[in-house]
């Protein structure tokens, strides 16, 4: 057993668990914070995407200890005081979503991506960029044009894509 | 997942020290690997010695007159995709390390991590041996033509740990490479390098015995470094892999089309989907 | 919005369907579903954890099939945090029954599979844990229950289990064989179906007499789900009550407990079952699977809630698989290219014990397509092989039999010269043909097939295709440009259930439907608002809690749609003749002084006037009378036989890279007939969806097998390949509501008809392609690029050795 500490979603959190405990499951299990999936076993899906010190992770692939004492961002913490972030109201706008289990992962990946780019996102940019996370239900048609969406809410002024 | 102790030393002694004292125990960089593997019960270590938290084993730097980049163990593959040093010096290799997994996997996957365990498929070992660079240990320094024995088989001892890796920066070098639809990792990969003794190909993916020289290509690309010389020549598919994705001949027939993309993409890094 | 004029209006005659009216339906409302999905609050199986929960972890076979000599629990059960090791015989002991499936479709619209010589169909028995033998990789063989997951893990590897390996065979052309390896021994051979339909003589006849005989043989291969929420299943037995409670995500709560019920041998009134967001379902959660019940049946024997949860390799080795049928066709023509007649043979592999013939009776009436074939004969056969079982997957059984119908005559146009539109367009089944009875029995209900065609074909610029053909020849490329039509059935479990409630500020509609991304709380809610005259936001949809829905049919074949909209406006035909009881009550008035319109109660004499709500908040407040004191709701049962059949046509472009063999879809176009379209926003997803997942069938996916030793090659999404962000395009999709008569709304169906073309789609563009240097290609999906170069290479020997098998008017691309 080992004591670890986060932050999580600017909480401050410290459970004694197992030292083979892995982030997802310290979210999950620990914390009660059941928005953070699991759907596979190899680190291929995504499901499990949360942010550690502002940076996208697989947190299926991610001891809990390993991150002792960092920052965690989780899906739950994206809305702010109940007001949707852009890549939530993009995902609702365009049916970016059905069963909605990847959602989570799926969004979290996408604002990591958002914010690295520094510019709103072409569809190949998307393509791309996401290759890290898996959707059986849409085909993946109107996520791609909902992160485009929000990428051009979340970078508005700094010109779109096409120009740069 | 068996049950484990996570340790996180503060110095590379302590680091080995501890490995001593635990027969079955296992170093831990960013883990893309060795989690899985403890997922599906293929490794089974008692402790797990995290790395990543020892100062000095991260970072890159660049020797004067820009004559060998020095990339930490635990440097992660998005900075060393993202480093202006490596853009600058061996553009392919930041493409390299680019190209691995995904977004988040590049987040956490290291470079020692990654050389350490010698995937068969995966696309260090081939800007390595591409190089010629020499992993540096807390006990050695190995040139790559030594370094990868085997499929998941290097030159190091138990309880060495790699340090950093030195790569001389060459005239040129590009990388190409043709991913499984399933894994992403290669099927195979071809790196090539352009220095003033000579051109050197490494190709992952697709050798029994895991990254290798294509030495013919080597010869042929030395005396005419163009597309062109590769025309005419073909790869032994003798002592090439055989699973779902590929055919020992098919991937003989991969490794010539994609050591031509390489070289006519010197400086980046083409995709083959 | 809607892509095509509807033609029919109110096919049912519900007086309360009134198209000028509509607020909500054919509107792109967004899901309601969506707030708590995107905000990390949705309610997956493995969400919930009860109080003093254990785990569950199975011991599975490594054998496709091994005799089980014997089990010891010992050393298991000597390990920390161990509380149960139980295994087939401790079931039989138990006197657990064997799980009824089902498994033979049983409508009257359904073709009659029969056994051998006419004999009823054998199934195998389906037990939690057998007794007698594993019968493929992964079959739980005993059950470990502790106090963590980790602990049961550990421990079932701990559990000796003595096998005795036996001979296997998992190709169902080699079970069929008389001295095949048996998987059951209750029957001399492993096949269970064999049944024959059709016009026999008429089809030899035409046969005999055709100018053209076409053939085309193929394997559709084996596939499974990936929803990506892995299956889990949490039960708990509660001594006080002699009850049991189970979460788990399924197509379905009610049958889930239904079935459990039988299995446990208590009363369905013991057993609530709950089933809230599932993580993607296609098909696969539709059976019940062991897990469930074992998580019941085992908490009642270490008396606290267990819980169960598959890694994804298990859910690889043993979620419900799809596919798996090999077919054989042929096609008589005459000399005008009209089609006379069509001979199909159909082996379906439904793995080692029999859950649903669904696929094998789905394609079977539908084996001529969209085409107006007069004779037909078919065999429809299936056998057992040492393989997981398979169920229906999206679109049962109908991408198969829609893949050697167009593959058939792509291959015909070929052998007879003449265009393949053109050869299509000659025997489409025409609009005044409908209703129209195919050769096998089957009445497609309405539909413009050619309007379709020609419709994609211009969505698609078919016309500009041998332009870009060309662009990509200049690049070392080969496009092929796929093409083909489909028709569908959707029949599913015929009956339904809908309790409607209206409160002084909400409607709830409770219905046993159980979507898995479907989006029925908000289509089912455009339905209620629309009909009931009510604002869409204040409609409410419950579901997937067996204490609330006390009966219905869950969510498969395209069900869901048309029998809710159907259900609802019949439950609200009767909700208004309560209203106008319970407002005459109310304002002391007769019954027939009391008029409903447009969701208005309207006093005759008098200008008083109630809404819903208002005339709920009154009623609640009111003394009723026995007889209206319900209140406004209604419970309504309704059954409904008659299937629909969704339709439409798709194209794609792919490019092939000669060197490599890697494809690249670059254009993919679809025109589906869903009937009715309720929400296009959720049916154009439900289309992009449905495109991926045939897509992947064709290019990566596969359940692979070591010929050598039985062994699954696919473990894990290292070796399966899915549908990525990076290897699909934009869709471009449009919407033909071509209303069916047998409903009230005209709804067909709208989420497998992407899966319904895309096989055949796929593997006409790559035939396209490599047309010039290998003429027709006998290539098993997926189309890898391992496969394409092997044909490439392959055809340029032909090439180099002799004139090619058939000449084509396009030269080869050289690089």
């Amino acid at each position: 057993m080992t004591i670890v500490s986060m932050r999580v979603n600017g909480v401050e959190v410290s459970r004694e668990v197992p030292d083979n405990i892995l982030l997802a499951y310290f979210l999950r299990e620990e914390l009660g914070m059941t928005g953070t999936h699991v759907g596979c076993d190899t680190s291929q899906c995504g499901c499990c995407v949360v942010h550690v010190d502002g940076v996208s992770l697989k947190s299926c692939t991610t001891l809990a200890a390993q991150v002792n004492g960092c920052s965690v961002s989780t899906i739950e913490g994206l809305a702010n005081e109940g007001v949707l972030h852009p890549i939530q109201k993009a995902f609702a706008a365009m049916h970016a979503l059905q069963c909605g289990f990847c959602t989570p992962g799926m969004m979290m990946s996408a604002v990591d991506l958002i914010t690295g780019h520094g510019r709103p996102l072409t569809e190949e940019d998307v393509r791309e960029g996401m290759e890290g996370n898996l959707c059986r239900c849409t085909g993946y048609h109107n996520i791609v044009k909902a992160i485009i969406t929000a990428s051009h809410e979340m970078h508005a002024g700094a010109g779109d894509a096409q120009a740069a | 997942m068996n049950p484990i102790t996570y340790l996180r030393p503060g110095s590379v002694d302590e680091a080995t020290r501890l490995r001593a004292d635990f027969e079955e125990a296992k170093y831990l960089s960013g883990g893309h690997t060795l989690l899985p593997s403890m997922k599906q019960g293929l490794a089974r270590p008692s402790h797990l010695i995290d790395l990543t938290a020892i100062p000095g084993l991260r970072g890159i730097a660049v020797e004067a007159g820009d004559a060998a980049l020095t990339i930490g163990a635990a440097t992660r593959h998005v900075e060393v995709a993202s480093s202006a040093d490596v853009l600058r010096v061996v553009p392919a290799l930041a493409g390299l390390a680019g190209s691995i997994g995904d977004r988040q996997v590049r987040n956490r996957g290291t470079i020692g991590g990654s050389v350490a365990n010698n995937d068969p498929s995966a696309d260090y070992p081939a800007g390595l041996l591409g190089l010629g660079a020499t992993v540096v240990t807390n006990q050695r320094e190995i040139p790559a033509d030594e370094y990868f024995v085997g499929l998941f088989d290097t030159a190091l001892e138990p309880g060495e740990v790699i340090v950093r890796v030195r790569l001389p920066v060459p005239l040129a070098a590009g990388y190409a490479k043709f991913r499984s639809a399933a894994s992403r990792y290669s099927v195979v990969g071809v790196f090539v390098v352009r220095t003033p003794q000579g051109v050197r190909v490494a190709v992952t993916g697709a050798g029994e015995g895991g990254v290798f020289r294509a030495t013919a290509l080597e010869a042929a690309l030395s005396a005419n470094f163009s597309a062109e010389a590769l025309a005419g020549l073909s790869i032994d598919s003798g002592a090439l892999l055989r699973d779902m994705n590929a055919t020992p001949e098919y991937r003989a027939n991969l490794i010539m089309v994609m050591a031509r993309h390489a070289v006519n993409n010197m400086g980046r890094v083409s995709m083959y989907k | 919005m809607n892509d095509r004029l509807l033609k029919t209006t109110n096919p049912g005659g519900s007086p309360l369907i009134n198209e000028r009216l509509f607020k909500s339906i054919g509107k792109p409302l967004q899901r309601k579903e969506d707030q708590r999905l995107i905000t990390g609050k949705g309610r997956f199986t493995d969400d919930f954890s009860m109080a003093d929960q254990t785990w569950a972890w199975m011991v599975r076979s490594p054998y496709p099939h091994a005799r089980i000599v014997h089990i010891d629990k010992t050393a298991a059960l000597a390990m920390p945090g161990v509380l149960a090791v139980l295994t087939g015989a401790d079931c039989m002991q138990d006197g657990l029954n064997a799980i009824q499936h089902s498994p033979v479709p049983s409508t009257q619209y359904d073709v009659k599979l029969r056994g051998p010589g006419d004999t009823p169909v054998f199934t195998g028995q389906h037990y939690l844990l057998p007794v007698d033998k594993a019968r493929f990789v992964g079959e739980a063989i005993a059950m470990v229950v502790a106090e963590t997951r980790d602990q049961a893990s550990a421990a079932a590897e701990a559990v000796e289990v003595q096998y005795e390996e036996l001979p296997w065979v998992f190709d169902s052309r080699e079970a069929a064989k008389p001295d095949a390896p048996r998987v059951w021994e209750d029957i001399p051979g492993n096949v269970l179906v064999d049944a024959t339909f059709g016009d026999i003589e008429g089809t030899e006849k035409a046969f005999a007499a055709a100018a053209h005989v076409v053939t085309f043989k193929s394997h559709v291969g084996r596939v499974t789900g990936v929803g990506l929420e892995p299956r889990a299943a949490l039960g708990h037995y509660d001594a006080d009550g002699d009850a049991y409670t189970l979460y788990a995500g399924s197509g379905g709560a009610v049958r889930q407990k239904r079935e459990l019920a039988d299995v446990l041998g208590v009363d369905q009134k013991k057993i609530r079952v709950l089933s809230f967001d599932v993580g993607g379902n296609f098909g696969t959660r539709n059976r019940l699977y062991v897990e469930a019940g074992l998580v019941l049946w085992s908490s009642k024997k270490v008396g606290r809630p267990v819980k169960f949860r598959a890694e994804r390799s298990e859910s690889f080795l043993t979620d419900y698989q799809g596919r798996d049928l090999v077919t054989d066709v042929s096609l008589a023509i005459d000399r005008d290219g009209k089609f006379l007649a069509m001979r199909a043979h159909n082996l379906s592999n439904v793995g080692s014990v029999l859950v649903s013939l669904s696929p094998l009776g789905k394609g079977s009436g539908l084996i001529t397509g969209s085409y107006d074939i007069p004779l037909a004969t078919l065999r429809a056969q299936a056998v057992f092989t040492n393989t997981m079982a398979t169920q229906a997957y999206r679109s049962s059984g109908r991408p198969e039999v829609t893949f050697a119908i167009e593959r058939l005559i792509d291959r015909a146009a070929l052998q007879i010269g003449m265009d393949r539109v053109e050869l299509r367009r000659r025997n489409l089944v025409k609009p005044d043909q409908m209703p129209y009875m195919n050769a096998v029995g089957s009445t497609y209900d309405s539909g413009e097939y050619e309007i379709n065609m020609d419709a994609l074909l211009e969505l698609g610029d078919f016309a500009g295709a041998e332009a870009r053909r060309a662009e990509a020849q200049s690049r070392g490329k080969l496009l092929g440009i796929g093409f083909c039509n489909y028709v569908e059935s959707s029949i599913g479990t015929p009956k339904e259930r809908v309790d409607l409630i209206v409160h002084a500020d909400s409607v709830e509609v409770v219905i046993g439907t159980q979507p898995a991304g479907q989006g029925h709380e908000t289509s089912f809610a455009q339905v209620a608002a629309d009909v009931l005259n009510v604002p869409f936001e204040q409609v409410f949809i419950i579901m997937g809690d067996t204490d609330v829905v006390s009966a219905g049919g869950g969510t498969h074949s395209g069900r869901s749609m048309r029998h809710a909209s159907t259900i609802i406006v019949l439950a609200a035909e009767e909700l208004v003749m309560q209203g106008r009881k319970i407002a005459a009550h109310v304002f002391d008035v007769a019954v027939d002084q009391l008029a409903y319109d447009d969701g208005v109660f309207r006093c005759l004499y008098d200008n008083r006037a109630w809404t819903w709500f208002e005339l709920a908040a009154k009623a609640a407040a009111a003394k009723l009378p026995p007889e209206l004191a319900a209140g406004l709701r209604v419970r309504f049962d309704n059954e409904m036989h008659t299937p629909v059949f969704p339709n439409g046509s798709c194209m794609c472009e792919i490019e092939i890279d000669p060197e490599t063999g890697s494809l690249e879809i670059k254009r993919y176009a679809t025109i589906d007939d869903v009937g009715r379209c309720i929400n296009p926003l959720i049916v154009h997803g439900q289309a992009h969806g449905a495109i991926a997942q045939g897509v992947g069938q064709a290019m990566w996916e596969g359940c692979h097998i070591d010929p050598a030793t039985g062994q699954p090659l696919v473990g894990s999404l290292m070796d399966y390949g899915m549908p990525r962000f990076d290897n699909l395009p934009s869709f471009k999709n449009e919407i033909a509501e071509v209303l069916s008569p047998t409903n009230p709304f005209g709804v067909k169906a709208g989420g497998e008809g992407g899966t319904t073309g895309a096989l055949a789609v796929i593997m006409s563009a790559v035939e396209d392609a490599l047309l010039p240097i290998c003429g027709v290609i006998e290539m098993e999906m997926p189309a890898t690029p391992l496969k394409v170069w092997t044909a490439i290479q392959e055809g340029r020997k032909r090439q180099r050795e002799k004139s090619p098998a058939r000449t084509d008017a396009r030269p080869e691309v050289t690089a």
